[in-house]
């Protein structure tokens, strides 16, 4: 999947029925946000990254594909059923961890085990029990007397527990500590080996999301603003310095953008980069300095910028 | 419609809710007791207990299992589960008219065996005492309505408070009514025509505001 800064692009190519879920120009309105025309593919057996900052329309995109929340406008399928009218049938093939989710503070983590297994007919037992020792649970805790990263892990085990086709994870790793956090993405990393499991990841973490996703998106102000192979972005972006007297004009390289400007130094930044990039600018009478990739974070950043400014256009 | 995602749901929340609803079961069915017992201050302080403790049960129960879910983020939770919005609305607004109707038919079934058990007892009481219960349920189910459809607690309680001064006036205006206040004094258990009306009337009136809120609660668009 090649890189480009217009969603539509990238994502029209997967069709509809190799898809674990789709969303086509999907609005929903708000009094103070709006989610706008998103477009999002996830092919099957891969681990989709969802990055953007906070109120972005990370958590609104997950919940219209959980059938949480209905969209406006657009059309939504997971595992190919229409999500608003077989919500309960698609969701026996969804595991959905949010972090504004709550388990019933009174109740035992067992309580919730047979609670959520009672739903499940594939419900695993034993993977169940091994996750209960692996993440150091204890089945006869009260939920009230967990921490943060044990309630996590719980949620993630009453999820994972069902074996389910679909994973949409809203920010599952936001607040742990580096011990918690690195235990459940181990977890994560274990399913992602199996190829039967689509996991659409989201977070603000763009670590994490590099660790383990295979195709990424970024969306901002309720906008997919990129969408791409996570190795086609790092491969893609680059910084490039150069030299250049004050009159130089940079050649016509699309997705050339100029950053700052030192005296005679000059930072570009391109989203699409190809090897003959260097020459072009060669040649156009600038000495080029260096071309480096950029961190996911760096291309995040980037790409927001790039697209608030375009939207201000 | 998936009637096993509804009955797992309604032993979830008759669960979560028991300790309350057998509370108020107790507290329900002691009041109706002092109201048996011998002298007229007895018989009003069990009268003022049963409607407390009715108006109590609605408003913690509604608390406990509604109003509480959105606030605690548990619903979402619930509806990640494989249940429909309508699964989830007719186990909700079930367990939450059952949970009320357990103490509230204790009292009712209680005072009616303590009328016909006790000898100084009229049993002509039961009419005025039965349309007293009725208008309870029927504030209740309006308490269950605006809880459904605003989601807040502040609404809640002023239909609580609109429902208590409904129910003084009800009171009052049965006490005063010449052929029910007649009944009631009379051994005979007979209804006239204004008790049966008044019957209806609010049989109807809980019929309408429940479905109105299964209506509200199954074409909510979003829930989290």
């Amino acid at each position: 999947m090649s890189h480009t800064l217009d969603p539509s692009l990238s994502q029209a190519s997967t069709s509809v029925s190799m898809s674990a879920a789709s969303l086509r120009g999907v609005s929903k309105s708000y009094k103070h946000f709006q989610l706008n025309n998103i477009n999002l593919e996830l092919v099957p057996g891969t681990v989709n990254g969802l990055i953007g900052p906070n109120g972005a329309g990370k958590s609104t995109t997950m919940r219209i594909m959980m059938g949480l929340v209905k969209p406006d406008s657009g059309t939504v399928s997971v595992i190919g059923q229409p999500s608003s009218s077989r919500q309960a049938r698609v969701k026996q093939h969804i595991g959905f961890f949010s972090d504004d989710m709550r388990m019933y503070k009174s109740e035992t983590i067992a309580w919730h085990l047979q609670l959520v297994r009672s739903f499940f007919p594939g419900w695993d037992d034993e993977y169940a029990n091994l996750l209960l020792k692996r993440f150091g649970l204890i089945a006869n805790q009260k939920v009230k007397g967990l921490s943060h990263g044990q309630r996590v892990k719980t949620m993630l085990l009453l999820i994972l527990a069902r074996h389910p086709q679909l994973l949409i994870l809203d920010e599952p790793t936001d607040g742990l500590d580096p011990v918690a956090k690195q235990e459940v993405l181990a977890e994560l990393m274990q399913i992602v080996n199996d190829d039967s499991r689509t996991i659409l990841y989201s977070s603000h973490n763009t670590q994490d999301v590099q660790q383990i996703c295979d195709t990424i998106t970024f969306i901002d102000r309720g906008r997919v603003i990129g969408a791409s192979d996570r190795d086609d972005f790092l491969d893609q972006w680059r910084r490039i310095k150069i030299h250049a007297p004050a009159q130089w004009q940079p050649p016509a390289i699309e997705g050339l953008k100029l950053e700052s400007t030192f005296g005679q130094l000059r930072v570009f930044t391109l989203d699409r980069y190809a090897a003959d990039v260097e020459a072009q600018l060669q040649s156009s009478g600038a000495t080029v300095e260096s071309s480096e990739g950029l961190t996911l974070e760096e291309i995040f950043i980037a790409a927001v910028a790039r697209g608030r400014e375009e939207s201000q256009q | 419609m998936n009637l096993q995602a509804i009955q797992t749901l309604f032993l979830k929340d008759l669960f979560l809710s028991r300790w309350p609803m057998f509370g108020y079961l107790l507290g329900g069915l002691l009041s109706v007791a002092i109201l048996c017992l011998p002298g007229p201050t007895m018989g009003f302080i069990g009268f003022v207990l049963i409607v407390t403790v009715t108006i109590a049960a609605g408003i913690h129960l509604i608390g406990v299992l509604m109003l509480s879910e959105p606030i605690d983020m548990t619903r979402t939770f619930i509806l990640s589960l494989p249940v429909s919005l309508l699964d989830y609305s007719i186990a909700k607004i079930s367990v939450v008219l059952v949970t009320f109707l357990i103490p509230w038919f204790g009292m009712l079934a209680l005072l009616t065996i303590l009328t016909f058990v006790v000898p100084e007892a009229n049993v002509g009481v039961l009419v005025p005492l039965v349309l007293m219960f009725l208008f309870l349920l029927v504030g209740f189910c309006f308490q269950l309505v605006v809880a459904v459809v605003t989601e807040s607690v502040g609404w809640t309680i002023v239909t609580v408070v609109l429902g208590n001064i409904s129910f003084t006036l009800f009171s009052k205006s049965m006490g005063e009514h010449p052929v029910i206040s007649e009944i009631a004094k009379g051994d005979v258990l007979t209804w006239p025509p204004i008790a049966l009306q008044a019957l209806v009337i609010m049989a109807a009136v809980i019929v309408v505001t429940i479905s109105f809120a299964f209506f509200w609660q199954s074409r909510s668009r979003d829930l989290v």
